[in-house]
């Protein structure tokens, strides 16, 4: 019982961690309708979890390049192995607001976004996550350090 | 009376895990051979009523066996056993007279039903003696030491790499490259063609010239990811040569401008499944799960040398797997390359024990 207690206990303290951690995280099914909406996403999409649930990604943010997202969504439902996308690549998948939008010179948060295939009990995979990570300051830097080497030459 | 089985592997690891696989209670007479030519040499003697295949083998391989049992007519009942597992390459030996494709590491029960399903063993014989407690007649090989490495006192430091362990990681590589190439090949509707792995313990240096390599030719663009899990970290380094890009664009039906971006994203996409692909294979037949950490474009963003100049110091020399993939019939190169830290070499040893444990 106590056991049983504790367990419970770790699996709150779960779901509270991932509701408050820096970091991105939406779960979606085959159709790419949402299914799973974290504190990360509703705070910087401005979209609650309960309007974002079951309705499609792409018609709630049509800055997605569906056919990309999807060509790259298909290998992880099929390989049942991680796809990456970098702020290089593409700057960002969702257009967010930068964290300091009075002190930063970004644009919109350049993210790096990490697709990872949700097992299913029975060894399918019917979902996947999709991870954000805000590279904001790393993208900026990088960006700055060029701009330097180009001024220089 | 026992039947003769000769099985034919360039792997130590995987003819001993072959012939751990045959039926319980079939007597047998089994040889090996560790190449294709050994192969037909040994069928020519007669040691081969039944030929459990490789076709991935150094000398002369599979594909050439299956052709010259076929203009010899030499007879023999061959079951291609194979790491190689694209629909093409079974349909392939299928045409080149081969009964059977078994993929590999070979799973005992299918290889005894598919044995049963073409009458090569007699159920009712099987279980008789199973009840006799026959022992099989497997030739008895040396038996395999515990994996060691070698270590020089003074140092600590691994100078060479112990032949079990290189043959057992070569063997798994094998099969995991065999996991990644049937996934590009269904991705891009083509045949990859798989050579043979390349394990080797290397030094820093050498690994510069190989980094060199991808920043002075700008033919040439990279990407490298770090994986990390159960005591043993690396990354992955994937090449492809330039040249290649348009045709694997045309491949992967990307429309438009073939730019910088774009190329990029072919690369990514490249690089997400097979090296994906290559460490999910490797971490399941290891049992173990490793973390991937966000892939790094090398030669196009980041300047190499400064990047090995900071970090030199702290590592002497690295466990390497090379698998060069090329694609038949495109003019499309793509090198995989694996590095290992020293400090991991111990853990992968660990691991790949309960693989050699009989």
């Amino acid at each position: 019982m106590i056991e049983q207690d504790d367990q419970l206990k770790e699996f709150y303290w779960y779901i509270d961690i991932l509701q408050n951690v820096d970091v991105g995280l939406a779960v979606l099914d085959k159709d790419y309708n949402i299914q799973l909406w974290n504190g990360f996403m509703e705070n910087h999409s401005g979209q609650h979890p309960n309007s974002t649930k079951d309705k499609n990604l792409f018609e709630l943010f049509p800055e997605i390049d569906e056919a990309r997202f999807r060509s790259k969504a298909e290998s992880v439902f099929l390989l049942q192995s991680s796809a990456f996308s970098s702020w290089e690549q593409r700057p960002y998948l969702f257009k967010f607001k930068t964290y300091r939008p009075i002190t930063c010179t970004a644009p919109h948060m350049y993210q790096n976004t990490t697709i990872i295939p949700l097992v299913s009990t029975t060894g399918e995979v019917n979902h996947i996550c999709v991870i954000v990570y805000d590279v904001t300051e790393e993208a900026m830097y990088k960006l700055g350090q060029e701009n330097t080497a180009a001024l220089s030459a | 009376m026992s039947t003769p089985v000769l099985i034919c592997d360039d792997s130590n690891m995987a003819r001993k895990q072959c012939a751990r696989s045959l039926p319980d209670g079939w007597p047998v007479d089994v040889s090996f051979a560790t190449n294709g030519q050994e192969g037909v040499d040994a069928i020519k003697e007669g040691k081969a009523e039944l030929l459990l295949l490789d076709l991935n083998m150094p000398v002369m391989d599979g594909y050439e066996v299956l052709e010259a049992i076929r203009a010899q007519d030499l007879e023999t009942m061959v079951v291609v056993i194979s790491g190689d597992i694209q629909p093409e390459a079974r349909s392939r030996v299928r045409q080149l007279g081969a009964i059977d494709f078994i993929k590999k590491p070979v799973d005992k029960d299918k290889l005894t039903s598919m044995l049963l399903e073409y009458g090569i063993i007699d159920a009712e014989l099987l279980a008789n003696n199973e009840q006799q407690v026959v022992e099989p007649q497997v030739v008895k090989e040396k038996p395999s030491k515990p994996l060691e490495l070698n270590k020089s006192e003074s140092d600590n430091s691994i100078k060479e790499l112990d032949p079990q362990l290189r043959d057992c990681l070569q063997e798994i590589s094998n099969v995991a490259m065999g996991q990644a190439g049937d996934m590009l090949a269904r991705l891009l509707k083509v045949f990859v063609e798989l050579p043979i792995p390349n394990v080797n313990l290397i030094e820093v240096s050498e690994l510069c010239m190989a980094f060199a390599s991808v920043e002075d030719f700008d033919e040439t663009s990279g990407v490298c990811q770090g994986f990390i899990g159960s005591g043993i970290s690396g990354e992955a380094l994937l090449i492809l040569n330039d040249s290649s890009f348009g045709d694997m664009a045309a491949l992967l039906n990307y429309k438009g401008q073939l730019d910088d971006s774009a190329e990029l994203e072919v690369l990514m996409d490249i690089s997400n499944i097979l090296v994906g692909a290559y460490l999910k294979g490797l971490a399941e037949q290891l049992d173990l799960h490793f973390s991937r950490g966000a892939p790094v474009v090398l030669g196009q963003h980041c300047d190499v040398s400064q990047l090995l100049e900071t970090n030199n110091q702290a590592w002497q020399r690295t466990l390497a797997i090379e698998l060069s993939y090329a694609i038949e019939d495109y003019p499309i190169k793509c090198d995989l390359l694996l590095f290992f830290t020293e400090d991991s070499i111990p853990h992968l040893a660990h691991h790949a024990s309960y693989l050699l444990d009989d």
